[in-house]
């Protein structure tokens, strides 16, 4: 079963060298126990392009889908048997992190 | 269940679905109200019209809120165990809260066509709560909840009359309270006394009920022990319906007088709710302000769900002169 874990912020470029090295540390760990799928960080909402070609003629809008006070800043993908396990690693990496997660199953 | 792919793994000692579902239904991943409705429809075999009822909210929303559950549940994949040993205690407060729940519907039934006491339901609740102490001997306000149930179920028989009609603890015929279920809660109570720990909400409650159950007729109540411990609820959760059953004891130590300016001090927050106005009506009567009496008993058999409760109420105000 894999899991979207979005993390939430309400700043952009907010990491701190603390909350970095305690990332990497979560980071290790995933790797070592085997949850590890993907992890990356994003870059500001104000840099991403929403394109719409459901009509065939593709329409660039500049700027995220949703202005929202919080946006997405990162993800990660893991590969975990239950909620229970991803809930538990998404305690974990809340704190590491310093920030929100929305832990969302794939399909 | 719910359409998992594997099948549930065993959990040892106490393997029984029934445990299993009652922690899934009660995740924390999923919100209280969801929870409660969710354990009363698949643990406690509710209908949708009941469950709906009970939370005063529509029966397409009860029903599309159930339907989203199962599908998070399923799509998420919350698991369909017991939470292993370490999780345990994080996640049997959550379970105690709807056990409650569902006793306490079984034990003031609402709905005009629903009997006064549900047997179905308090025995379940007593049944699951069992499963949980089992799970979790040494856990205080487990303990307490059972001990609270059984004290309160001894009662059942006694508390509605043949015709229907909600009898009070003062009028009880204590001879009719279950004897084993009695001294089974007063075990419990004892058990937790002697623990030493600093008792939470269900020891507290399951406390006061020991000192009901322990007397012979309401006159011969420890009725400063009842409010003390009232006290100790108060400093815990000091919600205003605490308050309003605390008023109920304070009237028999101080008398009615007394009692009704804590109860009128809380006519903002609990204008909607029967106990309420029943309250306020009872000790208006024994203060014999008639009148005003009439109108709190027409409030509170308007607000009131239960048939044998409504049956009480309005004996008692067809009495009023």
């Amino acid at each position: 079963m894999q899991y979207l874990i979005s993390v939430i912020d309400d700043r952009t470029n907010s990491g701190t060298e603390e909350e970095m090295a305690a990332i990497d540390v979560f980071n290790e760990k995933l790797q070592k126990e085997g949850y590890w799928v993907f992890a990356g960080g994003l870059a500001a909402p104000s840099s991403a392009t929403v394109i719409d070609n459901r009509n065939d003629a593709a329409v660039f809008t500049d700027g995220p889908f949703v202005e929202s006070k919080e946006h997405i800043a990162g993800l990660w993908i893991w590969e975990a048997p239950d909620l229970d396990v991803a809930l538990k690693l998404a305690t974990e990496g809340s704190k590491a992190c310093n920030r929100k997660l929305e832990v969302r199953p794939f399909h | 269940m719910f359409d998992h792919d594997d099948p549930p793994e065993p959990t040892g000692a106490i393997d029984d679905d029934r445990l299993r579902l009652i922690f899934t239904c009660c995740h924390p991943a999923l919100a209280m109200e969801t929870r409660i409705a969710l354990t009363l429809r698949m643990v406690g075999g509710l209908s949708m019209p009941e469950i709906a009822r009970a939370f005063l909210v529509q029966e397409t929303a009860m029903g599309q809120r159930i339907t989203r559950a199962k599908s998070k549940i399923k799509a998420a994949r919350i698991p369909y165990r017991v939470p292993a040993a370490e999780d345990l205690p994080g996640r049997v407060s959550g379970v105690l809260a709807v056990l409650f729940l569902i006793f306490n519907e079984g034990y003031l039934a609402t709905g005009p066509d629903t009997d006064p006491v549900r047997h179905d339901l308090t025995a379940e609740a007593i049944r699951l709560t069992r499963l949980i102490r089992a799970l979790l001997p040494d856990d205080g306000e487990t303990a307490g909840l059972l001990a609270l149930m059984l004290l309160t179920e001894a009662r059942r028989t006694a508390r509605v009359s043949p015709g229907g009609e909600l009898v009070t603890l003062a009028e009880q015929d204590r001879g009719a309270w279950d004897p084993a279920l009695i001294a089974e809660g007063h075990r419990l109570v004892r058990e937790r006394l002697a623990a030493r720990v600093a008792p939470g909400r269900y020891q507290i409650l399951a406390a006061i009920n020991a000192v009901h159950t322990s007397a012979r007729d309401v006159r011969d109540t420890d009725w400063s022990q009842v409010v003390a411990l009232y006290d100790q609820l108060v400093r815990i959760d000091p919600s205003p319906i605490v308050t309003l059953n605390r008023a109920v004891a304070v009237a028999e130590l101080d008398g009615p007088d007394v009692a009704l300016a804590t109860v009128d001090r809380l006519a903002a927050r609990l204008a909607d709710y029967h106990a309420f106005h029943a309250t306020r009506a009872d000790l208006l009567r024994r203060l014999g302000r008639s009148q005003e009496s009439r109108a709190a008993y027409d409030k509170a058999i308007e607000l009131a769900g239960n048939t044998a409760e409504t049956a009480y109420l309005t004996r008692r105000r067809d009495q009023l002169g």
